[in-house]
């Protein structure tokens, strides 16, 4: 049997467990062979992942016992969810939080109350179950065949959420997704979909933060929004993956007419490759925000595109981006944003600053107009602290690395105003952490 | 007095330029120095060797402070001791707030508490005419001179080091802030900190009692007179070209 061959079966056989396991629709196991067929012919060129088989044939196969509440959360989550300060958040927001683990989504008391209000919070499989409609929304923004890792996540997706809010409804509080998908037999590739109808409003607060999603060195994650007229959707997305994984984080969203898409990435521990793309698709009078926070360290490779499509008449967008680099990483930012209508207006910034000499940067922004009358700008500050202001603060008592960090952090903090506190604070002792080398 | 700063054959380059060369100076504690001197006599030099900035490279002589050798000591290692030094041209610092700055300083080197930390840089601030919307502004980000030269008091009463160092607080500030800087040095004197005071004017010393000062005249990185208040007055009349004249101190 040949290499081609043996592939084929690995996927099939994932493909026949994961659709009988769901019990799926045929639509749904069509559109994963879909996958399967694009995976042996889609182009990879993927900068890091020379050979994305290796990730296909190595599997393990330990096997996690079912999670049904908070209180079955293997210990290691748990101590996670303590030091994210989860237990003070759900206080704080009367709780707005759902674990979410292989195929069932934890409930908690605050998730059942909205449901009747029209919030609806379901695993990936079970919606795919329940609603047919989702046949028009899954894999819409994307095509299987154009990569081979995008087609992987159609063949073999597993996980993931279903998030729709009803035409009207405002939801006052952020509410927090954690991933723990436990059957790391399977490949990590969790599927979001988020339905903002029009009107309403929702903050979604994702932590891909499991310790337990380590088994497997590959995460293909895919989000889907549609955001309907007037809706508005925050979508503030925090990553601290262990240093071996590769991450492939695929968003995409349609921004309707006048809604707003605020899309906030921190990536403290981006893994070791990070490779994103967003793409937005902004509808007339439509806004959206790509606001993105790297910490680039030890040798880590990321690189966070971005592409904005201003299609509607005074559709708008921005780019947003802060780096912080150390040691010998790698951190790329192509921001691209096309003006195809009138009084469009776009911005890409992108500021970085480098704490060692063999750490690089590089930015390319792309900004294209079809049309006379868009306004599209950008800026770029690539720095270094200087000796001058590190001496100032250094001469009042302080210690390099706590002036280091001072300065790391007022870098940062502007682009976390999305973030409640609780992150916040996680986020800064995190970052301190890395200045100061202890990570 | 006994002796807290004790300056032997000091000398300084700059990029391998030598500025301060062959210095010598002795402030006791709880003494109020002034150090006057031509522009680029190497008043600045000094300070920022005296505080370990790292460009100036000592390349000969002891700098002893409470009897013990500070050459070769970090700035912050020189701040905890009790150094500190009121910048000429204080730095920009963009993106860090001055709360956030002064709580963390409280925190670090004086060990405070940040609830006590907070009632006092908000006592202290107020003092120096700071607003409470100020201190969220970054430090010295878009200040004016006078309110550059006020944060650098405020930073030193927050400290309250045993040795002051002040580079030309008098320096593009007006005649209110002027007052009040000089009531601060009253102050910082009477409760014993020891004081280096760079100026260029004699105005700043309107709350100083004229007996204490001891004043030293700079002159191309070497102190070629000393003396006491009447020198200020004599300089501010007659010019630092005539002053050296007269005394010899071309040679
Ligand atoms: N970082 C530096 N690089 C190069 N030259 C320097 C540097 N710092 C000081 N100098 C030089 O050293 C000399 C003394 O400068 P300094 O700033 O100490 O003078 P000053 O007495 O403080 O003058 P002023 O009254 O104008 O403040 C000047 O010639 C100055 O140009
Ligand atoms: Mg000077």
């Amino acid at each position: 049997m040949n290499d081609a061959q043996e592939i084929r079966y690995q996927i099939e056989e994932q493909i026949e467990l994961l659709s009988e396991r769901n019990k799926e629709p045929e639509w749904m196991t069509r559109l994963r062979y879909r996958g399967l067929k694009a995976f042996l012919e889609a182009p990879h060129n993927d900068p890091v992942i020379k050979d994305p088989l290796e990730f296909v044939i190595h599997r393990s196969q330990e096997i996690f016992p079912e999670v049904k509440s908070l209180d079955d959360l293997p210990p290691e989550m748990r101590s996670l969810l303590d030091r994210l300060g989860i237990a003070e958040v759900e206080k704080k927001y009367v709780t707005g939080l759902a674990v979410q683990s292989d195929t069932s989504i934890v409930l908690n008391e605050f998730l059942k109350q909205w449901r009747e209000k029209g919030l609806i919070v379901e695993s990936m499989e079970d919606a795919i179950r329940n609603h047919p409609h989702l046949k028009e929304r899954f894999m819409h923004l994307f095509d299987p065949g154009e990569s081979k890792l995008a087609a992987y996540h159609t063949a073999v997706w597993n996980g993931g959420v279903y998030i729709r809010v009803k035409s009207g409804l405002k939801v006052p509080m952020p509410l927090h997704l954690f991933f723990l998908i436990q059957n790391s037999a399977l490949a990590q590739a969790p599927h979001i979909i988020i339905e903002a109808e029009p009107g309403s409003e929702i903050h979604l607060i994702e932590g891909c933060t499991s310790p337990i999603l380590l088994r497997h060195s590959l995460h293909l994650d895919m989000t889907e929004a549609y955001i309907g007229e007037g809706a508005k959707l925050r979508l503030s997305v925090l990553q601290n993956w262990p240093e071996y994984v590769h991450t492939r984080p695929m968003t995409r969203a349609r921004v309707g007419k006048n809604a707003e898409f605020i899309n906030t990435t921190v990536g403290l521990g981006t893994g070791k490759s990070n490779i994103a793309n967003p793409k937005y698709w902004v509808d007339k009078g439509g806004y959206v925000e790509l606001n993105t926070i790297i910490l680039g360290k030890k040798d880590f490779y990321i690189d966070m595109g971005g592409e904005m499509y201003l299609q509607g008449i005074g559709a708008r967008g921005l780019n947003a981006s802060k780096s912080v680099i150390m040691d010998n990483s790698r951190v790329i930012t192509k921001g691209i944003i096309k003006a195809m209508a009138p009084k469009t207006k776009g911005h890409i910034s992108c500021d970085a600053l480098i704490l060692n000499s063999s750490a690089k940067m590089e930015t390319y922004p792309g900004l294209v107009s079809h049309v006379d009358d868009a306004e599209l700008s950008h800026e770029a500050a690539i720095g270094k602290i200087r000796e001058e202001e590190l001496f100032y603060l250094m001469s009042r008592g302080l210690k390099e690395e706590e002036a280091t960090q001072l300065i790391v952090k007022g870098f940062v903090d502007p682009l976390l105003k999305d973030i409640p506190m609780e992150f916040v604070v996680e986020i800064r002792k995190i970052i301190e952490m890395a200045v100061s080398g202890g990570f | 007095m006994e002796s807290l700063l004790k300056i032997e054959n000091l000398r300084v380059a700059v990029e391998n330029k030598e500025i301060i060369n062959g210095l010598n100076l002795n402030v006791g504690r709880g003494e109020f120095h002034i150090v006057m001197g031509p522009n680029g006599s190497g008043k600045s030099t000094l300070a920022l060797a005296l505080m370990g900035h790292p460009k100036y490279e000592i390349k000969e002589g002891k700098i002893e402070f409470e009897g013990k050798e500070i050459v070769g000591l970090s700035p912050d290692e020189r701040a905890r001791r009790g150094i500190f030094m009121a910048f000429q041209h204080p730095e920009e610092i963009e993106g860090v707030k001055i709360i956030d700055y002064l709580r963390l300083l409280l925190e670090k080197v004086k060990g405070m508490e940040p609830l006590k930390a907070q009632e006092i840089i908000a006592k202290k601030a107020k003092e120096l005419w700071f607003s409470p919307d100020m201190l969220h502004r970054y430090i010295n980000v878009g200040f004016s001179g006078g309110e550059r030269k006020r944060f650098e008091i405020l930073q030193a009463l927050l400290l309250e080091p045993k040795l002051l160092i002040l580079d030309e607080p008098d320096s593009g500030v007006d005649v209110d802030s002027l007052s009040l800087i000089s009531l601060k040095m009253r102050e910082f004197h009477k409760r014993g900190m020891a004081i280096l005071l760079i100026t260029h004017y004699g105005r700043i010393l309107q709350h100083i009692d004229p007996k204490i000062v001891h004043v030293h005249i700079l002159k191309e990185g070497r102190i070629v007179l000393s003396g006491k208040e009447e020198l200020v007055e004599r300089i501010e009349k007659e010019g630092f070209k005539k002053v050296f004249e007269e005394c010899g101190c071309n040679e």
